[in-house]
């Protein structure tokens, strides 16, 4: 018999976490809201740059995904990890740098995103020096938790410990490929991969953030907790083995059903499709896991706040991968990619699943802590059902707006044209939708606000725990020994290296596949001779394009679709975007595609248009919800950084001859004189306009998919 | 280099197909032991979070 340890379970960080949860909760939220009334008021950015909607978007989805949920995870983790464990974290210096460190990168990013310092790919937008930064911390935190599993007194690992640490390893995996960029300066980069690859790289990566950040953490923080709040054992132990491998199994190959009827070659978006079917499996296993934890206790889900939130958090869960495999079918897929189906989507995901289970665990865990009663549980269900409203009146608002715009893009007169040729009418169909939708986020956001109330109130009237007081016998060193008759994958259970190592295995198998051919055969990528890289003037223009998140709302992928073609012209081919680092094909039209914008194509406009357009885009398209974009025109062009990123893209293989940084300042002052000239002609009156940015994202739009036009005229000649 | 070991190697179709095959099995046979383990062990693990209060 070993003998009986006395030690205490740190309270402190758990609280520390939490709260910021709620603080970056509020705030993600808030800036929501207020993208949410951009969509409606575009002047609402008051004409300042860092409010712009392309800007604050990022902020939005970074500052709900990595610091209210990122904090949220780290809370539920923190908690359950000590008590399953029996020991106390293994270092509180550890523990406190890892927090710090996490609100010192979201302060990082708050500031640099509204800056435009950007990388632009989603959910992975932040510059290369806060990268850095989140590698060091994430392994910090890798220090912690298994110093934590290492040293111990309970031999067996429960099942929301395999989630962590398969959540741990992955998203290491995911940061670290993502990531690969080559700096050029003190905050811009360039991707290693660069168009169809990089697209594939992205998903791959974005997909699982959403698997890896907002799914596997939080089914490990519902395996402790809910059979906590509900005070029975989870429903089906055996079905939780199964639920976690499968899922952290296929979840890794689902990355490419972002990229349905692109230019990623078609064997890429089947694998990508037939896992997302799959996944319904093991995600709905995971979901009535769950909810059949609950069966006998249903009737203290009526009285008990703490249940509803985690009942309607599990069925967001489950109607989100019930329709997400759906999305992946590619027929589906045409209809949601690009509209605010999507949107639609993410949101009962976000508003649903992770913000409702984070109010679960806060709405428990706060009582506990401050060894006190919940303040108000009146509150608390107010708060619960106005939350629940605001998800509906988000939620529904949004798919109509998608399904309305999709059938809007597709008709066609019965002469054979488009039937809303204009894409703005397709737009202006669904501003009531977006309206609708603002009042559902506020109020959502609202139920945060008393949510917030009611934990200062009960904070206030208890006494805080900092070290809570446990006891539990000594555990022998080294793996617990394996009993004759024990059933087999209680095995792996006790053995957090070998379970690391497996699932490491087993996360890395969807993303080889799928990657590395794409990456290393040329056939997977057919060039286009004409396609050239861009001339140092268009390159800076679109930086340019990319620092103010234009991204967000414009496409550069048509699809081959004759809504598609017919609206926007030729589709797109992987060998017009071997040049794009990164690429820009985006996921929401709000406006038209642009990537037929340039000169010679059949949408094409004077560059006075442009011009105009970006002081004030109402001028030329009445009712526009675009914002206007009038700095442009006043800043200073700075080419000084021309010549870093010549070299940088010609290391990465951008055919730039050699000297060619010498001569690219020139060679853009040059081009920039020309669209001066064309302004002139054109009847703009701008002085030193081809020293101002607009020229440079002027001649970066003309570029648009231009380069297949110069094969034709060849062809013909 | 890389590509040229890639497409040189004879048969490369095959290998996706005997690891589809592989991982499927091993995942049915894990399943179905999974299924077939004794019931008093996973009921007896699935208490651990309820047994957390020293």
């Amino acid at each position: 018999m070993s003998r009986i340890e006395q030690f205490q379970y740190d309270n402190r960080i758990v609280r520390a976490f939490g709260i910021a949860a709620f603080i970056f909760g509020i705030v993600g939220m808030l800036v929501g809201v207020v993208l949410a009334l951009q969509l409606i008021y575009p002047n609402l950015n008051l004409g300042i740059p860092q409010t712009t909607f392309g800007r604050l978007r990022p902020l939005h989805t970074n500052a709900v995904i990595f610091a209210f949920v990122g904090n949220g995870i780290f809370m539920g983790v923190y908690y359950s990890l000590q008590r399953l464990l029996k020991a106390r974290m293994f270092s509180d210096t550890l523990s406190w740098i890892h927090f710090w460190g996490w609100q010192v990168i979201i302060l990082a990013a708050a500031l640099s995103l509204p800056m435009g310092l950007t990388t632009s790919s989603e959910y992975a937008e932040l510059t290369w020096p806060i990268d850095l930064l989140i590698t060091l911390i994430w392994v910090v935190f890798g220090i912690n938790l298994f110093g934590t599993i290492i040293k111990r007194r309970e031999s067996h690992l429960y099942v929301a410990i395999w989630f962590y640490i398969a959540t741990w390893v992955t998203v290491a995996v995911l940061h670290i490929v993502r990531s690969l960029e080559v700096p050029y300066s003190l905050f811009g980069s360039y991707p290693v991969f660069s168009g169809v690859q990089e697209a594939l790289v992205q998903w791959w990566y974005g997909h699982n953030a959403v698997a890896f950040f907002l799914t596997t953490p939080y089914l490990g923080v519902m395996y402790y907790f809910l059979p906590k709040a509900a005070n029975r054992p989870v429903y089906s132990y055996k079905l939780s083995i199964i639920h976690f491998w499968a899922l952290i199994f296929i979840y890794i190959w689902a990355g490419p059903h972002h990229l349905l009827y692109s230019s990623l070659p078609d064997w890429v978006q089947s694998l990508g499709t037939v896992f997302s079917i799959m996944l319904i499996a093991p995600s709905w296993g995971g979901m009535l896991n769950g909810l059949l934890t609950l069966r006998g206790a249903w009737d203290r889900v009526r009285q008990d706040p703490v249940l509803k939130f985690m009942v309607v958090a599990i069925t967001a869960y489950g109607m989100a991968t019930f329709e997400g495999p759906m999305l992946s079918i590619k027929s589906v897929n045409a209809i949601s990619h690009f509209t605010d189906w999507t949107i639609a989507h993410v949101h009962v995901g976000a508003l649903g699943w992770n913000g409702f289970l984070t109010f679960a665990m806060l709405y428990w865990l706060w009582p506990r802590m401050y060894h006190t009663k919940l303040y108000s549980e009146k509150l608390a269900n107010i708060h619960f059902w106005i939350g629940t409203l605001g998800i509906v009146f988000y939620a529904i608002p949004m798919y109509w707006a998608g399904w309305t715009q999709y059938f809007m893009w597709r008709e066609f007169t019965p002469e054979g044209t488009l039937a809303w040729g204009n894409f703005l009418d397709t737009v202006l169909q669904i501003v009531p939708m977006y309206g609708i939708r603002a009042i559902g986020g506020t109020l959502f956001f609202a139920g945060v606000i008393l949510g917030v109330y009611n934990l200062y109130k009960t904070a206030q009237q208890g006494a805080f725990m900092a070290n809570e007081s446990a006891e539990a016998p000594a555990r022998d060193p080294g793996p617990a020994p394996t009993l004759q008759g024990e059933y087999w994958h209680r095995w792996i259970e006790s053995r957090p290296i070998q379970m690391l190592l497996f699932s490491t295995i087993l996360i890395s198998v969807g993303g080889i596949v799928q990657i590395i051919p794409m990456v290393f055969l040329d056939s997977q990528t057919p060039k286009i001779s004409t396609v050239k890289p861009y001339t140092p003037l268009e390159l800076t223009g679109r930086d340019i394009y990319i620092r103010e998140g234009c991204v967000g709302c414009h496409s550069q992928m048509i699809r081959p679709f004759r809504a598609e073609t017919e609206r926007y012209g030729e589709y797109s081919k992987s060998g017009e975007y071997i040049y794009d680092r990164p690429f820009l094909w985006g996921s929401k039209r709000t406006g038209p595609d642009l990537m037929r914008e340039g000169r010679g194509n059949k949408n094409a406009k004077p560059d006075s248009w442009h011009y105009n357009h970006m002081i004030d885009p109402r001028t030329m398209s009445p009712g526009s919800l675009m914002p206007p974009y009038p700095w442009l025109a006043e800043h200073n062009l700075d080419l000084s950084e021309l010549p870093a990123k010549i070299k940088t893209l010609r290391a990465l293989g951008t055919p730039y001859p050699r000297g060619f940084e010498d001569r690219a300042v020139a060679e853009a002052q040059e081009q920039a004189k020309e669209i001066a000239a064309n302004l002139k002609t054109e009847g703009i009156k701008a002085p030193d306009v081809d020293k101002k940015e607009i020229a440079a994202l002027i001649a970066y739009l003309q570029r648009l998919g231009t380069d297949i036009h110069v094969a034709k005229t060849a062809t013909k000649k | 280099m890389y590509k040229y070991l890639l497409q040189s190697v004879d048969g490369i179709q095959l290998y996706g197909i005997v690891t589809l095959v592989l991982f499927f099995s091993v995942f049915c046979i894990a399943a179905i032991r999974t299924i077939l383990a004794d019931k008093q062990d996973t009921d007896r693990l699935a208490q651990m979070p309820l047994d957390d209060e020293a």
